[in-house]
């Protein structure tokens, strides 16, 4: 496929490695975080980390967004199913993720009508087709797919659709970077920024990571040649003394954003003053909720949920995965009782979640082989 | 299966689940709806909203994610 193989080019990755290999100081440890599931995801397809050297570390972030639903969520989104004329919509990954009791594909087998969606816009349609039934939404992802809902509600309130709500989950990446940056339990380099959140956002809201945590951020395409090349300017900015924010994904990310899509943002959602995410915990304006001019459309609002805080099964270790903190072949039930067909953890859930990465890919064993 | 179809497996997943947009060329413009027909790597075709990233035109290439266009590949399509 034209401008996709060029960035697949496996000589070019030899060269790319090889000046890596130049840049890095052998007397220092180089702990880089790719922030997005996707890269973690490139990375293990690719085996883009055996061709780094032995000091350079990547260690996988919490963007993934499938990941970072608690249980409790998917316990109040099967209770929405549950209701009677509801047809209850989702991104399929999201089906397979376990709530306290069952997932929404379990409720589904039950007898709920849960139905998989690519876009929020599918969820409407199917509210404009079914005008005796109650369609709800249940939105869930970064900045890049929360414009998207911006737009179908937009759409709703102006086409006058009342049969359709949206139960929103949708997250946004900078409070959790700043909380990892704020733990003892994490020392890192530098980070592989987001790059289609950052298309959305822009570069900017990452320059706190150079000015307040002196730590260099390049914000990354997905192809394995930018990410090795975003590896590159990472350690080449540690080796200049440079902190800043860079941009490798340049002919895709403005600096400056999609400002239509912020704007579209600002007038839908609202921060909520905290959200629980799955592993870390209550962070702070961490999440958005439909603002009060679409209060109206709030599934939550409209069905009555359990609203119950659920602890993660005692045995998943996902949230040390979401943090960095171990390695999901460090986890106790990795590859055993947790399986993607068998998930006990969201990051085994999505493909974009670590632990399937390692998972699918064959990185079950404890030692990397360096090639 | 066409990537229109909603299907999720093991693998590869759902390609809305994950925060990773993908590049479709554009095949008709529907200017008064906000919409276009584009078209995936595969040649898979999925009518797109395009209120974030309007004007858009025959040929380019979107970035789309949701069914909604959030931005433009610079490097591929015609020239912008």
């Amino acid at each position: 496929m034209k401008f996709v193989e060029e960035f697949r080019d496996a000589g070019l990755g030899r060269v790319l490695a090889g000046e890596i290999v130049a840049a890095v100081d052998p007397e220092r440890h180089y702990k880089l975080m790719e922030v997005c599931g996707g890269h973690t995801h490139s990375i293990y397809k690719y085996g883009v980390d055996d061709l780094l050297p032995e000091n350079v570390e990547l260690v996988h972030g919490p963007g993934c967004p499938v990941c970072v639903i608690p249980m409790g969520r998917v316990d109040d989104g099967i209770a929405i199913a549950r209701e009677e004329g509801v047809i209850f919509t989702c991104f399929g990954d999201m089906m397979r993720v376990p709530g306290s009791e069952q997932s929404l594909l379990e409720a589904k087998a039950e007898g709920a009508d849960v139905r998989m969606v690519y876009s929020p816009l599918d969820a409407l349609r199917l509210a404009k087709a079914n005008p005796d039934r109650e369609v709800v939404f249940f939105a869930l992802g970064f900045e890049t797919t929360a414009p998207s809902t911006a737009l179908t509600m937009k759409r709703a309130k102006a086409e006058g659709v009342t049969n359709f709500s949206c139960m929103c989950n949708h997250v946004t990446i900078v409070p959790p970077l700043r909380a990892l940056l704020d733990s003892p339990d994490l020392r890192l380099d530098g980070f592989i920024g987001p790059g289609h959140v950052s298309t959305v956002v822009g570069a900017r809201p990452f320059e706190f990571i150079p000015a307040d945590y002196d730590k260099p951020v390049v914000i990354s395409g997905f192809e394995p040649l930018d990410i090795l090349q975003s590896v590159l300017m990472i350690v080449r900015q540690l080796g200049d003394g440079r902190r800043e924010v860079e941009n490798q994904y340049t002919r895709v990310v403005p600096y400056e954003g999609n400002l239509r899509a912020l704007e579209v943002m600002a007038e839908v959602f609202e921060l909520r003053p905290h959200f629980e995410w799955r592993g870390l915990g209550f962070i702070s304006q961490s999440a958005l909720k439909l603002s009060d001019a679409y209060a109206e459309l709030d599934a939550e609002l409209r069905f009555a949920t359990p609203g119950v805080r659920v602890a993660d099964p005692k045995a998943c270790q996902c949230g040390e995965v979401l943090k960095g903190v171990i390695k999901p072949w460090e986890c106790k039930v990795f590859g055993t009782a947790c399986t993607p067909e068998h998930a006990i953890g969201t990051c085994m859930v999505s493909p974009e979640g670590a632990c399937a990465a390692y998972y699918n890919y064959g990185r079950i064993a404890r030692d990397r082989e360096v090639v | 299966m066409d990537s229109v179809t909603p299907h999720c497996d093991h693998t590869t997943g759902c390609i809305t689940c994950g925060d990773e947009a993908i590049a479709m060329e554009v095949l008709r413009v529907d200017e008064e709806r906000g919409l276009a027909l584009c078209a995936d790597g595969d040649g898979a075709h999925s009518t797109v909203e395009t209120a974030l990233v309007e004007p858009v035109r025959e040929g380019e290439s979107l970035l789309v994610h949701a069914g909604t266009a959030i931005g433009r590949d610079s490097e591929r399509g015609v020239a912008a």
